[in-house]
């Protein structure tokens, strides 16, 4: 598994080594590379980003399975691209990880200790959103749902984190 | 039809899918800056 973001490879590095990564980050600063053949590129958006999901590449290089997210809470979780790479029969990959070369993290980059009191706070956010809101009817409320089911994945794994770390 | 492209991973380096399907390579694309 790897990550692709618009951002340089040592700002990539400084998640790595923050979050204890167990897999790579690979950038694609101009989005020309993969982002945007992939259909990950958000014109609207100025900041030049990507937008968040996921693709499966098959050994033959044919994209097996892509989820382009509508924002960057709406993601597969790790079971649904677990289900996908169970159904190629395929072995896992043998080779190393890179190497993290020098580590900068951005300017909005959030420290790890803040991670757990924003997740905390979007995700009280939501409920009382979702409490208020409770007439704008199914769609509505299953977003939310998820949301707040994705909030409470990331809060579960920031415990690995520190143990990764450690 | 088949896709290839070239990144740049932590270490600086290139890196070309090509050069690591050695198995289905499952990318996650993240927002960044995170």
């Amino acid at each position: 598994m790897f990550a692709i973001s618009a951002d340089t490879a040592p700002m990539n590095a400084a998640v790595v080594e923050k979050m204890a990564l167990p897999f790579p980050m690979l950038s694609d600063t101009g989005r020309q590379e993969a982002i945007t053949p992939l259909g990950f590129a958000d014109e609207k958006d100025p900041r030049e980003i990507s937008r968040p999901g996921a693709v499966i590449i098959s050994p033959d290089a044919e994209v097996v399975f892509s989820f382009v997210g509508r924002d960057y809470a709406d993601r597969p979780f790790e079971d649904v691209l677990l289900d996908e790479l169970g159904a190629l029969g395929l072995p896992p990959t043998e080779q190393p990880p890179p190497e993290l070369g020098e580590i900068l993290p951005g300017d909005k980059a959030m420290p790890l200790r803040g991670l757990g009191p924003y997740y905390r706070g979007a995700k009280f956010a939501a409920l009382a959103i979702r409490g208020r809101h409770r007439n704008l009817g199914d769609d509505f409320g299953d977003d939310l749902k998820g949301y707040v089911e994705m909030v409470d994945r990331y809060l579960e794994a920031l415990p690995g984190v520190e143990e990764r770390k450690a | 039809m088949a896709i290839n492209f070239t990144v740049t991973d932590t270490a600086g380096k290139s890196w070309t899918l090509s050069d690591h399907l050695d198995s289905a390579a499952v990318f996650t694309f993240q927002r960044g800056d995170f």
